[in-house]
């Protein structure tokens, strides 16, 4: 989608450039700083809500700490104040332990040294990579520091395949009844790579050490794993949470915050793979705990995950279509089941992308006849008028001319403007149509047919804008 | 050759041409800025205005003096005028409209023949005038009715009256 990033690069390099100019200006007038900076934060998120460009905010992240929230449509997403965010998984180690798992109460906030990132509810995110992960992820991720890090291969690193358990402690939030549906309903197979170690509620400190374990996966104990896991969908989708490899999934934000740490929950294929790497940890005892704690602790790690959010719990829950839409395409993560289901692989953005086709469609169903529209330039004023103003002279023309030809030869002749009056269209002048503002070199017209070299220009064309250095165009009058 | 008035010799009006007067004096910027199909020429002071529905295209000077052009009949050219007068009253200025003059009309027809020029202008001399160097139809003048006529070796004719 690269080719319709650079009108939103130019767009940002034209705020960068406007704010660097009037920042001394600022500065000698004596207004803040901190102004400026909502100035252009005010200025971001305008071109952010008129969705003049995609993926604003795709490849940079500005504010160090963003969030996304639940989209109730995926418009929403573009204007919480962070367009995107980017789990820069493995750029930093996740210095999280248990710790700091613990320490949250209410929502699973993980820190992520350098993640300014919360990952709501229901998000699913797509690495880079060729791995697909379907993730639900309720959980926040709150950045300590301040950089600003931008979403290039979330779950890449954070879904890591076995072997980097470190930085899959991060996604273990994320895994999560989406998973287990998934599990259920394809059987899916996921692999190891999904190694997300399942913290118990009830242990808290010790399985917070799983991160050290790379392959590291609690399963529900063994056999009835897939039982456990159907029991814990059950419980699942009766709490509302719904998701499937669409990837769309309504996440509930319940209010209960008992439980402090995520529940991981690993594929019942998962289970199998990983049991050999099962914590050595009593296993049967968790059974009960896994048991019973999961579908609370998951639905608490639904709801809670996001302290900030606390009071976006209240929101009804959004069906959030896994893309968040194509703008975000950067910042959904998820990891393919190596295991080869390419049913499992969701991705999100791009080309493969399906679901969010109908939520984003609309931009380009207008057929382009040449140029239509309303072109300002200097002195010439030409006015492309497309609208049935010949309706109204039409009715006009028939019912009018009562007059007789002589009088208007010699007297002056009334215009009968109240009676007969043409109601030639009004032209509106549209805002919302399509228009562009540019310079032209040549403006040629022949009859009624028009011809038009234009230059430098911007395009605005079913809301969205494009930028020109030279446009030609043919109309018809 | 015969004039043989039973053959129904399709002959078009093609055009109209028509002036009036508004009375008053018209700012051509402000009809170039805010009207609807206009063509603003600043060099030589006039503006275009076009009208879709009796299609037809208006040359409007700043004293007032309009001549409106393209229409396929007079009654035609009379609406147009008219609604043209209204769209400037519109616009915001107090037009009257006044001394509607149909000025010239012009039509073309067919013959289903070649004719030949040469001897034709010799037949009819006092009235026919050919210039091949010049131009490749014969100009035939009827006085009486003021009507000028360009005959081509084609056989289609172009029939123009000029009314004063």
């Amino acid at each position: 989608m690269d080719c319709v990033n650079w009108v939103a690069k130019l767009y940002r390099s034209v705020i960068e450039d406007v704010i660097e100019g009037v920042r001394d200006l600022f500065a000698e007038e004596g207004v803040e700083e901190q102004v400026l900076k909502d100035l252009k934060q005010l200025w971001e998120t305008k071109v952010l809500q008129s969705k003049a460009t995609e993926d604003f905010f795709r490849n940079s992240v500005h504010s160090p700490l963003f969030t996304l929230q639940l989209p109730h449509s995926l418009h929403q997403t573009l204007q919480s104040s962070a367009a995107s965010f980017v789990i820069p998984a493995g750029r930093t180690r996740p210095s999280f332990t248990a710790a700091e798992l613990g320490t949250s109460n209410s929502s699973a906030s993980f820190t992520f040294p350098g993640y300014p990132i919360h990952v709501p509810v229901g998000v699913t995110q797509q690495t880079a990579s060729a791995h697909l992960y379907k993730v639900s992820v309720p959980f926040m991720v709150t950045q300590t520091s301040e950089r600003a890090s931008i979403l290039q291969h979330p779950v890449q690193q954070v879904f890591q395949l076995l072997g980097q358990p470190s930085i899959i402690q991060t996604s273990i939030p994320q895994l999560n009844p989406c998973f287990l549906q998934a599990t259920t309903e394809k059987s899916l197979r996921m692999e190891t790579v999904l190694q997300q170690p399942i913290v118990l509620p009830s242990e808290t400190v010790d399985r917070k050490h799983l991160e050290n374990t790379t392959s590291d996966i609690l399963v529900p104990p063994g056999n009835e794993h897939k039982t456990i896991s159907e029991a814990l969908l059950n419980q699942l989708v009766s709490s509302q949470y719904i998701s499937f490899p669409g990837g769309v999934f309504t996440p509930q934000v319940s209010q209960t915050d008992s439980i402090v740490e995520p529940v991981l929950w690993v594929s019942a294929r998962m289970t199998q793979n990983l049991h050999g790497p099962l914590s050595t940890s009593p296993q049967g005892a968790q059974h009960q705990h896994v048991l019973e704690a999961q579908p609370s602790v998951l639905k608490n790690r639904l709801c809670g995950c996001d302290s900030v959010k606390q009071p976006r719990n209240t929101e009804e829950p959004s069906s959030l279509p896994v893309s968040e839409k194509d703008s975000s395409s950067e910042m959904d993560l998820s990891i393919r089941v190596t295991d080869g289901d390419v049913n499992e692989i969701i991705q999100i953005g791009g080309t493969g992308e399906t679901s969010s086709n109908d939520e984003i469609g609309n931009t380009r169903d207008v057929d382009e006849n040449g140029l239509l529209g309303i072109i300002d330039a200097g002195d010439l004023k030409v006015t492309e008028e497309e609208t049935g103003s010949v309706s109204n002279e039409d009715s006009s023309v028939n019912s009018s001319d009562n007059e007789d030809p002589e009088i208007d030869l010699l007297e002056e002749d009334p215009l009968n403007s109240g009676d007969d009056v043409s109601e030639q269209d009004v032209p509106d002048l549209f805002d919302m149509d399509n228009v562009i503002v540019c310079q032209y070199d040549k403006i040629h017209r022949s009859k009624d047919k028009w011809k038009f070299y234009l230059k430098d220009g911007v395009m605005c064309f079913g809301g969205r804008d494009y930028v020109f250095a030279k446009a030609i165009g043919d109309a018809e009058w | 050759m015969d004039a043989d008035s039973d053959v129904a010799l399709d002959i078009l009006i093609t055009n109209v041409v028509c002036v009036f007067r508004t009375r008053c004096h018209l700012n051509l910027r402000k009809i170039a800025l805010e009207g609807a199909n206009v063509i603003y020429k600043r060099d030589v002071g006039k503006v275009l205005m076009k009208l879709r529905k009796p299609r037809i295209t208006a040359t409007i000077w700043s004293s007032g003096k309009i001549i409106c052009t393209g229409a396929t009949s007079e009654e035609e050219a009379k609406f147009g005028a008219r609604r043209l007068a209204r769209s400037l009253q519109k616009l915001g200025f107090q037009v009257i409209f006044t001394d509607f003059k149909v000025v010239n009309v012009l039509a073309v027809c067919n013959m289903p023949f070649e004719i030949r020029l040469p001897e034709f202008t010799k037949n009819n001399r006092p009235h026919a005038s050919y210039e091949p160097e010049l131009h490749p139809a014969v100009c035939y003048r009827i006085k009486s009715l003021r009507a000028t006529l360009q005959i081509f070796s084609t056989g289609s004719i172009t029939v123009t009256g000029i009314l004063f």
